[in-house]
């Protein structure tokens, strides 16, 4: 649709990167096009059980687990051989095999390990560490089934730079964020957010509905004006999560599980391996098993909206959103990254694909 | 046409070079039928970058759909072409 029609002026993108701060950014961002993730179960065990944990649905957690460390080294050499530059550790629960997250580490150096943050990982396998963190500890209590979950994550990472606490909100923890955040504002902690995104055929009370988007979108700002030093969040990734449309719906979701394409971006390169160190192209996903049309993961965004430069790129705000998101992604996910501050401070209507 | 379409390869070929920072080819050395992906490193955003300076130079949009068929600098040449034939 052009512009006579929708009265919008139409610009060009070097009309936008025209803007000095845009063209800052941009080129501080697009210095991290070459990263190239994949994702590794490194244990089927865990040492807590979580309700509605995407790792227990499905049958990835029946696969055999494997922990013969020059099997994994054999791995990320041919991962890394394939272009692969960023490594995604998860689980079950990859505390419990150190040794194997640092073959990772050795091999390819950029990474991110999630956790659930109650056995610390060495200080020399140096990705950034993602503490899961789903409500105060009495909720984490009644759905973790650990005790003082928070407490002990807090001392466990205590001035650890590759730390940051990933908060699911659910819709009943929405309110519990308001504490979480200030205790680890008091601590020196960083946040970021999750939304709880169903696994497939779960039914339980904890999937969202437009009301605790609504709210959690509300407690999502209050939290980051508040916080900004603390919380490591933009606008738009409020608008991109808490949609009553989830990721895929919203921007057509690049990961094989959901996308044809196998010549070019994720559709390519993206691998989600398995304690067997097996994958299966129809079940790579950074979440597998989630409900595609339920979700709105950090993880699955951090892909998606990233992907999607090319329809930002409509006018200065959006691209300035889409930025924001980017700028986010990046000091979430990559250790020594500095995020700058938000460039956008409103809420921007993500695009249409024909936009 | 043999002519536009050379002329547009080598200007894509330059865009290339400009935007990848490729320092050590010129846009009339650059094989227009090396394949981006595989012999050049180009990755998905670095396309989508290509993609909004065609956008600007040619006025054309270019759908992400396409992308995976846009391999070498000859088949952009190509596309490019056809995309401004159909707005005549």
């Amino acid at each position: 649709m052009n512009s006579s029609v929708t009265g919008k002026k139409e610009y060009k993108f070097s009309e936008i990167i025209a803007d000095p701060v845009i063209k800052e950014r941009f080129e501080k961002v697009r210095k991290y096009f070459f990263l190239r993730e994949s994702t590794y179960d490194m244990t089927h065990r865990c040492n807590v059980r979580c309700e509605g944990c995407y790792y227990f649905a499905g049958e990835k957690q029946f696969a055999e687990e494997n922990l013969d460390e020059n099997s994994w080294q054999t791995l990320l050499e041919a991962e890394k051989e394939r272009g692969i530059t960023f490594v995604v550790l998860a689980g079950a629960e990859p505390s419990l095999v150190p040794q194997l997250c640092e073959v990772c580490y050795r091999t390819i150096p950029l990474g991110a390990i999630a956790t659930n943050g109650l056995i610390h990982i060495p200080l020399h396998i140096d990705y950034k560490i993602h503490i899961s963190v789903w409500g105060n500890d009495q909720t984490s209590l009644e759905i973790r089934k650990a005790k003082d979950m928070l407490a002990r994550q807090i001392v466990n990472y205590q001035d650890d730079p590759r730390a940051i606490f990933v908060y699911t909100f659910t819709p009943v923890n929405i309110d519990q964020a308001r504490e979480v955040t200030a205790l680890l504002a008091q601590n020196g902690h960083k946040i970021t957010f999750n939304m709880f995104s169903a696994p497939e055929g779960y039914q339980g009370h904890l999937r969202h509905d437009p009301d605790t988007l609504a709210r959690t979108r509300q407690t999502m700002t209050e939290l980051l004006l508040q916080y900004p030093e603390t919380v490591v969040y933009s606008h738009y990734n409020i608008v991109a999560h808490t949609d009553p449309k989830g990721l895929h719906a919203l921007y057509s979701c690049s990961y094989p599980r959901r996308n044809p394409l196998s010549d070019i971006g994720l559709g390519r390169s993206f691998r989600q391996y398995r304690t067997d160190l097996q994958w299966d192209r129809e079940a790579a996903c950074c979440v597998p098993d989630t409900d595609c049309d339920d979700c709105r993961h950090y993880a699955a965004g951090s892909a998606v909206v990233t992907a999607r430069m090319y329809r930002h790129a409509s006018d200065p705000e959006s691209f300035k959103a889409w930025l924001d998101y980017v700028d986010t992604y990046l000091a979430v996910w990559v250790k020594d990254y500095t995020k700058g501050q938000n460039l956008c401070d409103r809420f921007i209507a993500p695009p249409s694909a024909e936009a | 046409m043999q002519n536009d379409i050379s002329q547009t390869t080598i200007r894509i070929a330059q865009i290339l070079i400009n935007e990848l920072k490729l320092d050590d080819v010129t846009p009339e050395t650059f094989d227009p039928d090396l394949d981006l992906v595989d012999e050049v490193g180009v990755d998905s955003m670095d396309l989508a970058t290509v993609a909004l300076v065609l956008r600007d130079e040619y006025g054309i949009r270019i759908d992400e759909d396409d992308y995976p068929k846009l391999t070498t600098v000859r088949i952009i040449a190509e596309y490019i072409t056809n995309k401004l034939r159909s707005d005549d």
